[in-house]
């Protein structure tokens, strides 16, 4: 076995495993969590193209799931357009929000582009909460927007069982890590590589760090809104609370950090280990310790950041590489 | 012909002149030298000419076009690149990484930027350091890779900033001799340098500064002559270098 | 025209509560240069400590200042010795610390849900104390007597500070280690130490800040997050590091927010509180007081 087939082996079967799951997983309840477990997934790596690679710290990413969900349903409720279509409005919407909050603040310290980030969200989801129509729209204000289930089918993007749903979510996460990793071997993610960690050098070097980083925003923004519309054909069900609150915002910059910011298995990784963690302590202490796991999860982020700063994702990765070395004696260049 | 042209530039901070009215031609091809005791405003004005900011007063002009307004990244895809005096490595990331960034200035294609940054390691002697994490570099090969990176970008004028402070006898001959190798193949090299040894037999040309106005221009011979030069500086450190 | 002088009043003396809130943070922010992101859930645990201070004793809302100051300064100087101290010595040539926010944004949401654990979800309030629903006739204009308390306790903490800061020993050590981190240690002074005594102060504050909140105000576990976002937004107004701007910055938000509601609803007022927000980020960043090549 050659080496470079030796590490692309666990990804094959990986992919195999996540692929064959719902053969195995027969519990709606079950199947429902894998859902979610993938959606976080989708978005923490989706967030980790600008909080990772870019070394800013956005904390309103809630904003675009809203956008997202709020433009594919109104226009396909209002207006008759597939889901899919409006998926891709509410995601080039969102990025020219995200390329607003960034303009202004790329250029300052990180602080101030956090503090905007989450002004913004919390401003957008207030005016959600306060118009019931925004010229011809309808937004029904804190009661949000009902789909009804009338049409199934591929092409109306919903479903009767919850396979394809799973099978949906899981093809975006594919693109979206594969997309994560192409970028991070490009110029572009070079550049937001050096512009986060020493900008002066980094522009010294011909990188306007601005740029590279309004770019990540774009992208990152456009993909977040597309799980928003995913989300609203999942639930069939949005109001300003579901879709966009600080809550959601925190627990996606939350995994995605103890995860690994910066890395491609970073905010999967965290995504697998936490989720479980959320669902189940809602599960099971939902009326009886509820936000019992905001609590762990602001122990464990407190944690990870004074002893591994850089996520779980680098001693996980470091035991695997040496498990990997010990079966096929590879030891797997470095870097 | 003249690569870079500095005309009366000023600089201050509120009321402290950092730079009062300072000129200077660099010819292409020479490597010109400027010294000065610290705190006498050679940063500063390496800051202007690199575009990090900008002169209070006075103009600079770089390969004929006058560089005001002009931000650090436009000057590098210009032919501009520059060290700094506090190296600036990215930290977590390999060596290779590290000369990557500076060669994806002249390229997009990650193949190419590969392959321009593995000529430059080669050239700095250093290719077997490739893979190693930045941050774990020593002193001297920290400030090889700040000049492999700027290298990488393939400049037409390479601003040093104090790249032999910190080495060993040994490594500064090493460095000299890299620095007058680029100069052969047709750089022009401006450098800030405190070890007067070094800057003796590098420079074509040295201009001195002193609480931010140039006191003498020359060559090393005139410079290592002059009155004014020996009082001011050399007097205490000439010898000790 | 009395309802608009009479609101743009009561608008001041909460908008001075606000400020007072902000000069918690913007005092961490001048000395550590950081945000401190659990800043509102540090004057919800200021209110609870308030709240059952004063229902299990009976004492005055003000007086619980006697235990809140002391309690809240312990609890931010432990804070930042435990969690943020070894994030600056770790990152020690990083001007701004990015894992600074994360680990306070931490805090802020351990702080919350405990919160929510131990005293439950409900909104508390004491109905019986002396202030509550006080108002001062003026002519005909209404003013309410706790909001007064709570804009004078303002203007006293910020000259406190302000004295502070000038003219002790240890005040003099705060504002040199603000100004140059590197030169202060060469003096001798102890630079995390300084960190510890300024998250104190700041910690202190938000506590001050909550206990003039608690005769009128409702007290629950996210009571936090509605300060903590204008609090931000505050700072960005005055300029961060400005005691005298998160004053001003607090007066304006206050204003907006019991004006607006004559022309609009009141919900809306808090999109023009982000309105302006936003447009103090596009068109003048170091707000109106602020320093402005530090941004």
């Amino acid at each position: 076995m050659t080496p470079s087939l030796a590490r692309g082996l666990p990804l094959v079967v990986l992919a195999l495993v996540a692929f064959g799951l719902p053969l195995a997983v027969t519990s709606a309840t079950y199947l429902h969590i894998l859902i979610l477990l993938f959606l976080y997934a989708y978005l923490t790596t989706s967030w980790n193209l600008v909080g990772g690679f870019a070394g800013v710290l956005p904390l309103g990413h809630a904003a675009f799931v809203g956008i997202g969900a709020y433009t594919s349903t109104i226009l396909s409720l209002q207006y008759g357009v597939s889901p899919w279509i409006g998926m891709f409005v509410g995601g080039l919407l969102s990025s020219l929000v995200g390329v607003i909050i960034g303009l202004p603040t790329f250029k300052m310290r990180g602080a101030y582009f956090a503090l905007a980030t989450i002004a913004f969200a919390e401003g957008i989801r207030v005016m959600f909460e306060n118009i019931d129509y925004l010229g011809p729209l309808q937004i029904n204000g804190p009661r949000g927007l009902q789909i009804p289930p009338l049409k199934t089918g591929l092409v109306h993007f919903m479903f009767a069982d919850k396979e394809p749903y799973y099978y949906i979510i899981l093809v975006m996460l594919a693109a979206v890590l594969a997309l994560t990793w192409a970028i991070s071997r490009s110029k572009l993610g070079y550049y937001l590589v050096a512009g986060g960690e020493e900008p002066e050098a980094a522009q010294s070097l011909g990188i306007n760090v601005a740029h590279a980083k309004l770019a990540a925003m774009a992208m990152s923004s456009f993909l977040t809104a597309l799980a928003g519309t995913f989300w609203a054909q999942f639930t069939l069900y949005i109001h300003p609370k579901s879709v966009m609150s600080l809550d959601i915002s925190f627990e996606i910059a939350f995994i995605a950090l103890i995860g690994g910011r910066g890395s491609i298995a970073g905010p999967v990784l965290g995504a697998l280990l936490l989720r479980p963690v959320s669902d189940f302590s809602r599960i099971y202490f939902g009326d009886t310790l509820p936000g019992l796991h905001l609590i762990i999860f602001g122990v464990v982020l407190i944690l990870v950041m004074l002893y591994q700063p850089r996520g779980l994702q680098e001693p996980l990765t470091r035991l695997y590489r040496r498990a990997m070395g010990r079966l096929i004696g590879d030891r797997g260049a470095p870097g | 012909m003249k690569v870079l042209e500095i005309k009366k530039v000023r600089r201050y901070f509120g009321g402290i002149k950092a730079v009062e009215n300072f000129s200077l031609d660099v010819a292409e091809g020479a490597i010109v030298g400027l010294i000065g005791p610290n705190g006498a405003g050679k940063s500063t004005l390496f800051n202007c000419v690199a575009g990090v900011f900008p002169p209070t007063s006075g103009e600079i002009v770089f390969l004929g076009e006058r560089t005001a307004g002009l931000k650090p990244w436009d000057l590098c895809r210009r032919g501009l690149a520059r060290t700094f005096q506090i190296v600036k490595p990215f930290a977590a990331r390999s060596v290779l990484y590290n000369v990557m960034v500076g060669a994806f200035a002249g390229t997009a294609r990650r193949s190419e930027a590969e392959r321009r940054a593995l000529e430059v390691l080669q050239r700095l002697r250093m290719e077997h350091l490739s893979h190693a994490r930045a941050g774990n570099l020593t002193i001297a090969d920290r400030k090889r890779l700040e000049i492999a990176r700027a290298l990488a970008t393939r400049p037409k004028l390479l601003l040093l900033d104090e790249v032999m402070a910190g080495l060993r006898p040994t490594e500064v001959d090493e460095m000299v001799a890299i620095i007058k190798g680029l100069r052969d193949s047709g750089m022009t090299i401006f450098v800030i340098e405190h070890i007067m040894r070094a800057i003796m037999a590098l420079s074509d040309r040295i201009a001195v500064l002193q609480f931010g106005s140039k006191i003498a221009e020359g060559t090393p011979q005139e410079i290592a002559r002059d009155e004014r030069v020996i009082k001011a500086y050399l007097g205490e450190d000439y010898g000790a270098a | 025209m009395l309802f608009i002088i009479e609101d743009t009043i009561n608008g001041i003396l909460m908008g001075s509560i606000y400020g007072l809130a902000a000069l918690g943070l913007t005092v961490i922010f001048g000395v550590l240069k950081v945000i401190n992101f659990a800043h509102g859930s540090l004057l919800m645990v200021g209110m609870y400590v308030a709240y059952w201070a004063v229902l299990l004793t009976g004492m005055h809302p003000y007086l619980s200042l006697v235990v809140v100051v002391p309690v809240m300064f312990v609890f931010g100087y432990l804070l930042q010795d435990i969690l943020i101290k070894p994030i600056f010595k770790s990152e020690k040539e990083v001007r701004e610390p990015i894992t600074v926010i994360i680990v306070t944004t931490g805090v802020w949401y351990i702080l919350d849900n405990l919160a929510l654990l131990i005293f439950g979800p409900q909104y508390r309030n004491i109905q019986d104390n002396p202030l509550r629903g006080k108002m001062l006739e003026i002519g005909d204009m209404m003013v309410s007597v706790p909001k007064l308390w709570g804009f004078f306790t303002a203007l006293a903490t910020a000259l406190v500070i302000y004295l502070f800061l000038r003219k002790t020993r240890m005040g003099r050590a705060v504002r040199a280690t603000s100004l140059d981190r590197d030169a202060a240690s060469l003096q001798g002074i102890n630079q995390y130490r300084i960190y510890n005594i300024a998250f104190g102060m700041g910690t202190a504050v938000a506590g001050v800040a909550g206990v003039t909140l608690v005769p009128f105000y409702n007290v629950f576990p996210t009571v936090g997050v509605l300060f903590d976002i204008k609090c931000f937004i505050i700072v960005v107004l005055g300029g961060l590091g400005s005691i005298g701007g998160a004053l001003l910055g607090g007066m304006i938000i206050g204003v907006i927010e019991s004006v607006g509601p004559q022309f609009m609803t009141a919900t809306w007022t808090e999109a023009i509180v982000y309105a302006l927000f936003l447009a103090f980020l596009f068109l003048k960043p170091s707000g109106l007081f602020g320093v402005k090549y530090d941004w």
